[in-house]
């Protein structure tokens, strides 16, 4: 073979592009950038080394031409890092071209293959002017890479280093996307710190990674989750505001980027992901929610055993740290202010439910008082007549029942969410609870329309017969003149279940559907009616409504109202269906 | 006969305020709301000498709405006011504004009926002391 100048074929960048643009996995593109390479230039064989970050270290990943084993790939550059040479090493320190026309006489070659004469290599470096990999072509002849042939590998180097930067933004993007989400599907504060983490861990290579947050009755940054050795300690590593680099990025509100840390003047080293000695780079931002600064997000990462490795973190891995930094403080005033509300909600709930019960055990009592007295007066009188103490104590009995009814509704609205869970035939409570609860000689139209072959669900069949009890009560209480009432089952679609919250909106999930013809539900009043005692019916405390909805809240589902004000009331129930998977039954049930 | 109207939106008590006061011997009348009260007052022939009725209905503040309609009739009509346990500001309010008493409804270990009872037959007595003040008043009046 001579060594021409490389006929290029043409044709060679735009199947590289294509295969870039046609969003081909980053392994396919470096594969095929080096098998062109090692074609273009004529080489006898070559590899693609990569920049472990994360590591320190680097990897041949991609090998092409003769003579290639495992045992080869992975030796060759063991060798050569332990000695501080070899030419890869040297490219990749550098970020520097290396043509070596005669192995024999280079310093920095160390020999893998016996008929290597001369060698070409060139870095693949990233627009933070970081080397991401060297690509490395090897000839049986002297002299054989030209400059033409070091311009042409330095090229498709550059296209690699395209398609790997691009794949970094969209494994960033995903990640941010996927943070996104999982933030708004979650009300409870512990379980984002941690899943916040686990992406940042899994998708954006920062493994090292720790999140503390201020509490609020000692000031200090304490450790809130934690991927690497410190978890053990979450709940009891602190920072004072101010101390150690976590401590100042919080005091000041501002990121911080440091290349040896341990040499840092404001370095305490308290509390570290790795060993002192072994922390190569150091990045903490501050989350900062409504109320300033709440906690502070770091990463570090691990000293690379060799000098001349630089694995600092780039103004790319700030940027994306502080807008997770950003989505979190978002996510975590979101569930302090639904905390708050709830809080206050039921508080409220429970000061008006004692005021009102009291008030009306108040009023049973005197009634029965009354009795008593009277009946006192009757046999001080002397002349107790049967039929008279008979009224009397009917009325007492009947004053007493009253205070168990109140008793019982108090009771209700406490247990609504202690569930005994079994697997349950939604069809089979509905007609129980329409036998149990629907008035025998009513003037009112029931209209059954069950569905078929509806997954089971796991539920409380008591607490759920008596909430569909109370729906129908509901609705014949609202048409006393006769009327209509449609009762249906059927499995969710999209529309009833985005009722659900943002997180469960995924899974399988069975409706019932009570429908009258009465006078409906003022607009105003539609976002009020699942409140305690709002009621428009005089019955026990008003606690009716509020009982279902705790009821079908503690079963992971939903109730709401989407009924025309003056055409009628429409409640619909959504209940998880038990595994959330539909059990394929052939034969139908109604 | 002394007549009194008893007003309370809850059925029980009404019935066994009015039996009550029936055994003293009194005609006694009873209203289940506010407004129903309010027109008792107004329309019973002669206007009634006792009231008495319960401070929260439709309102917080429905006693002294009774109130007044019962000094707008009759400047001497006595009236006494139910009230909750331990919730007596509003009681005390209307009598500074003329209410002979008012009565708790549940005080523990209290035979309250009997404290009814007794409140009623002091309110008749203050109500027939302040008839009878008038009467010599007017008396003297026409003798001069």
């Amino acid at each position: 073979m001579f060594n021409t100048s490389p006929g290029v074929d043409p044709t060679m960048f735009a199947r590289i592009t294509r295969l870039i643009v046609s969003n081909a996995s980053i392994d396919e593109i470096l594969r095929a950038i080096l098998e062109e390479s090692v074609r273009a230039c004529g080489a006898v064989r070559g590899f693609l080394a990569i920049v472990d970050h994360d590591r320190g270290e680097l990897d041949v990943r991609y090998t092409a031409g003769e003579g290639w084993s495992e045992e080869k790939r992975l030796g060759r550059l063991k060798v050569s890092e332990e000695s501080g040479r070899g030419i890869t090493s040297h490219v990749a320190a550098t970020s520097k071209s290396y043509n070596s026309a005669d192995v024999d006489q280079d310093p920095y070659y160390i020999r893998s293959f016996d008929d290597v004469r001369s060698e070409l290599a060139v870095p693949l470096v990233d627009t933070n002017q970081r080397t991401r990999g060297v690509l490395n072509l090897e000839s049986t002849q002297r002299a054989w890479f030209t400059d033409e042939h070091e311009r042409l590998a330095a090229a498709l180097a550059d296209l690699g280093v395209t398609a790997m930067v691009l794949a970094d933004h969209r494994a960033r993007e995903a990640a941010l996307v996927q943070i996104g989400k999982e933030l708004n599907a979650f009300t409870d504060a512990g379980a984002i710190l941690q899943k916040v983490l686990d992406v940042a861990a899994e998708a954006l290579k920062f493994e090292d990674c720790s999140l503390f947050m201020i509490d609020k009755a000692s000031g200090r940054l304490v450790l809130r989750a934690s991927r690497g050795p410190l978890k053990k300690q979450i709940g009891h590593a602190s920072y004072e505001v101010g101390v150690g680099l976590t401590g100042w990025t919080a005091q000041r509100k501002h990121a911080i980027r440091v290349t040896d840390p341990s040499a840092d003047p404001r370095w305490r080293g308290l509390y570290e992901e790795l060993p002192s000695a072994d922390v190569g780079a150091f990045m903490a931002v501050p989350i900062i929610g409504r109320s300033g600064v709440i906690g502070v997000l770091r990463v570090q990462r691990k000293k690379s055993p060799y000098k001349w490795f630089p694995n600092d973190f780039t103004e790319d891995d700030e940027r994306i740290l502080t807008t997770i930094a950003g989505q979190l403080a978002v996510a975590l005033d979101n569930v302090r202010l639904v905390d708050q509300l709830v809080k206050t909600e039921r508080l409220a709930a429970w000061g008006e439910m004692s005021a009102r019960s009291a008030h009306m055990i108040g009023n049973r009592v005197f009634a029965i008082k009354g009795d008593v007295n009277e009946m006192e007066h009757l046999l001080e009188s002397g002349t107790v007549e049967s039929t008279e103490a008979r009224k009397l104590v009917e009325s007492i009995k009947n004053g007493i029942f009253l205070l168990e009814e109140i008793l019982n509704e108090f009771r209700e609205f406490v247990m609504a969410t202690q569930l005994d869970l079994v697997e349950a035939d939604i069809n089979q409570l509905v007609r129980e609870a329409i036998e149990e609860g629907f008035p025998k000689r009513s003037a009112t139209v029931l209209n059954l329309n069950l569905a078929p072959n509806l997954p089971k669900i796991k539920g409380d069949p008591k607490k759920l017969k008596r909430c569909f009890t109370e729906l129908m009560e509901n609705a014949v209480h609202f048409q006393p003149e006769g009327g209509e009432i449609n009762v249906s089952t059927f499995l969710a679609d999209a529309r009833c279940k985005k009722w659900l919250k943002p997180g469960r909106q995924s899974g399988k999930y069975v409706a019932v559907r009570f429908e009258d013809k009465g006078p409906g539900i003022e607009i105003e009043n539609k976002p009020k009616i699942f409140n305690p005692f709002f009621t428009s019916r005089a019955k026990g405390m008003g606690l009716g409504l509020s009982i279902v909805k705790g009821v079908v809240d503690a079963h992971d589902g939903a109730i709401y109202e989407s009924g025309t004000p003056g055409k009628g009331a429409k409640f619909t129930v959504l209940l998880p269906a038990a595994g959330g998977r539909q059990r394929a039954s052939s034969k139908p049930k109604e | 006969m002394c007549s009194i109207l008893v007003i309370d939106d809850e059925e029980a008590v009404r019935n066994a305020v009015k039996r009550r006061l029936e055994r003293d011997g009194y005609e006694v009348d009873v209203a289940a709301t506010q407004a129903e009260g309010l027109q008792a007052i107004e329309e019973h022939k002669p206007p009634y000498d006792v009231v008495v009725t319960d401070m929260v209905m439709e309102s917080p503040t429905s006693g002294l709405e009774v109130l007044q309609a019962a000094l707008t009739r009759d400047i001497f009509t006595e009236l006494i006011v139910l009230t909750a346990y331990g919730n007596v500001a509003n009681a005390v309010e209307c009598m500074k504004r003329g209410a002979f008493d008012y009565v708790e409804k549940n005080i523990p270990g209290v035979d309250v009926f009997e404290l009814l009872s007794i409140k009623v037959s002091q309110a008749l007595e203050r109500r027939k002391s302040s008839l009878s003040t008038l009467r010599r008043i007017e008396q003297y009046a026409l003798r001069r």
